[in-house]
């Protein structure tokens, strides 16, 4: 340390003059090149996922391929919104369209209901999860009563399980509530999934909330109703935007239970019914993407859009530690 | 003291939601599970369901496909861990620093983090198709390959590639949780090491890294518990193929369950993997919680 320190310490008049210009430079080279490299790795697979879904299916089954549609075309997506109208047999599906490659999927018509029932189930779960951990989160970090540790830990611990691990006793309760391929089981079980989460978070977020304000409102006669609804209500606001968007994130993207939990048109998600196009070897890879792309659409969207709630809530219990 | 009796209530009242929903969709489930991984519960066979006591485990122990899971879980957890978090510090170093276009970038990390898996899932094995794939084509245009092939189908690349398609996906929130890490580094710290003529990577070694290593251990706890379960990509990129190449235990969970039906011995594996996840977590905040 001290031999280096010696090297590089050279009279201060001649370095101030000489080196900020090149290793700036190089910074700057650096930093452009790592990001490039940035850009290539993250943005690069939807890309092309993008584009594929924009070309007809001989385009994108081009070799070499077509890195950008030659032609964009919506014949995709337009084949995804109207899959309704078209009756699907042998001899059409022979015939086919060309977009598609002549190849649309028996089961394109379920795509707008799973995408329908995906967003009740996904705006249930942001609504009712909100609610629950709300409740629980400002009793937890708040109230002082006997069992307090003890109901934070059990409910943090509900999430150390593998969700494969809770599919098969969650299957077997949920068929004897009578509730398989409902809408109601899969909100339900999503609430298990995110409210523990919600709960970590709003508590580190009202930890953070001056206790003096509490005492105030308490005072002044508020319950703890009141107190919740006055003061932690209004003050954590950028924490309930980010509970919202995750839990409607969680339950938009989630995959095993709605896979075991619904059977058809009726409840299945949109992962589900995107699932079993990637397993049909017939269906149109153009057509595929294109689904993908619509499943994509929705999350992304929320996360543009509340990106500085989410990273804030995401990263709420690291700063803890 | 009646104001204690009003604070118990109150709490009672507002905590009692949440614990009746996950009484009835996470705690019952957990103890039945173990009730059923101690029964003899086949699905063809519904009135039938006798007592065995740990057979199902011993079963399961004695099951050659079970130590093939195994072997493949952890090929798969340690590359997706491993890979995950060196990618992490790469990306959290980058976008630590200021430099214009750093919150574009930072937009962009959001968007693997958005994706659902299932999309992840397609995305790459359209990537990887052997006849259309991107990953072929690029090779092939670059002459680094010489004709196209079947990327998940050669068993040596299966679990490789499909922990590439996991990294993808997880690597911005370990990326996240290590620039809060980051940003908590006080800056005397560094300007210190450059007076002491500490070059990049020798302030990297001996300011940075010690100091991420909250962030760190989180990562790593948190990535191992998420990859030793993962099951979405398996479905929809190999369903435990080619052969036996990416027969892992979450894999093997579903087969056991939901296809010979076998509901008992399901049930152990599901205990025997959630056991080994919080054991993993637990040796890790023992042991590298004070090390690394």
């Amino acid at each position: 340390m001290s031999g280096a320190e010696d090297r590089r310490a050279p009279p201060p008049g001649r370095a101030a003059a000489r080196r900020p210009v090149a290793p700036r430079l190089g910074r700057g080279l650096l930093l452009a090149a790592f990001s490039l490299l940035f850009v290539l790795y993250v943005a690069g697979p939807v890309a092309w996922l993008v584009s594929s879904s924009l070309q007809t299916e001989a385009q994108a089954t081009a070799v070499p391929p077509n890195w950008l549609p030659p032609e964009p075309t919506l014949a995709n997506f337009e084949a995804i919104f109207r899959a309704a109208e078209r009756v699907v047999t042998y001899e059409t599906r022979r015939q086919g369209d060309p977009a598609t490659g002549g190849f649309l999927p028996t089961g394109a018509q379920n795509l707008l209901p799973s995408l329908r029932n995906s967003l009740v189930v996904g705006l249930w779960v942001a609504a009712l999860n909100l609610l629950l951990s709300l409740t629980a989160a400002y009793a937890i970090a708040v109230i002082d009563f006997r069992g307090r540790r003890a109901t934070l830990y059990t409910v943090l611990a509900t999430r150390v399980i593998p969700d494969i691990a809770l599919v098969v006793p969650l299957f077997l309760v949920i068929r004897a509530l009578g509730l398989i391929n409902s809408l109601a089981a899969l909100v339900v079980t999503y609430l298990a999934v995110t409210v523990p989460f919600t709960i970590f978070i709003l508590i580190s977020y009202f930890e953070g909330i001056p206790r003096d304000l509490y005492r105030a409102a308490r005072v002044d006669g508020c319950g703890h109703w009141g107190a919740l609804r006055q003061v932690y209500l209004p003050l954590s606001l950028p924490a309930l935007v980010a509970a919202l968007t995750f839990a409607f994130l969680t339950s938009w993207n989630e995959f095993v239970f709605a896979l075991v939990l619904t059977q058809n048109v009726e409840a299945q998600t949109l992962p589900i019914v995107i699932s079993g196009f990637v397993m049909d070897f017939t269906t149109s890879f153009s057509f595929v993407n294109a689904a993908g792309v619509i499943a994509i659409v929705p999350p992304v969207l929320l996360a543009v859009l509340f990106q500085r709630y989410i990273v804030s809530g995401l990263t709420a219990g690291a700063v803890k530690g | 003291m009646p104001r204690l009796g009003y604070d118990e209530r109150a709490a009672a009242l507002l905590v009692f939601p949440v614990v009746a929903v996950l009484l009835v969709v996470a705690a019952f489930p957990i103890l039945y599970s173990f009730w059923v991984s101690l029964h003899d519960v086949v699905l063809t066979r519904p009135l039938r369901r006798p007592f065995v006591g740990l057979d199902n485990y011993l079963r399961v122990f004695a099951d050659e496909r079970f130590w093939i899971a195994v072997a493949r879980t952890t090929v798969y957890t340690v590359v997706t861990v491993a890979a995950t978090t060196v990618l992490a510090v790469l990306v959290a170093l980058l976008l630590n620093e200021a430099f214009p276009g750093q919150r574009l970038l930072n937009a962009l990390l959001l968007l693997p983090w958005a994706t659902p898996s299932v999309v992840n899932g397609l995305m790459w094995k359209w990537i990887y198709d052997p006849s259309y794939g991107l990953l072929n084509g690029l090779l092939v245009q670059l002459g680094v390959l010489e004709r196209y092939r079947a990327w998940l189908g050669d068993p040596d690349l299966t679990l490789l590639l499909i922990a590439n398609a996991a990294v993808w996906k997880q690597m911005p929130l370990a990326a996240l949780l290590l620039i809060v890490t980051m940003k908590a580094i006080p800056e005397d710290l560094y300007r210190a090491a450059k007076v002491d003529g500490a070059g990049a990577f020798r302030r990297f070694l001996h300011v940075t890294l010690p100091a991420l290593r909250p962030g760190l251990m989180l990562v790593l706890v948190y990535e191992t518990m998420i990859s030793i379960r993962h099951f979405d990509l398996f479905l929809i990129m190999t369903q435990g193929g080619p052969g036996d190449a990416s027969f892992t235990l979450s894999w093997f969970i579903y087969v056991e369950t939901f296809r010979s039906l076998r509901f008992g011995t399901g049930a152990a594996l599901s205990y025997i993997l959630a056991m080994a996840t919080f054991l993993l977590s637990y040796l890790f905040i023992r042991f590298l919680g004070r090390r690394l």
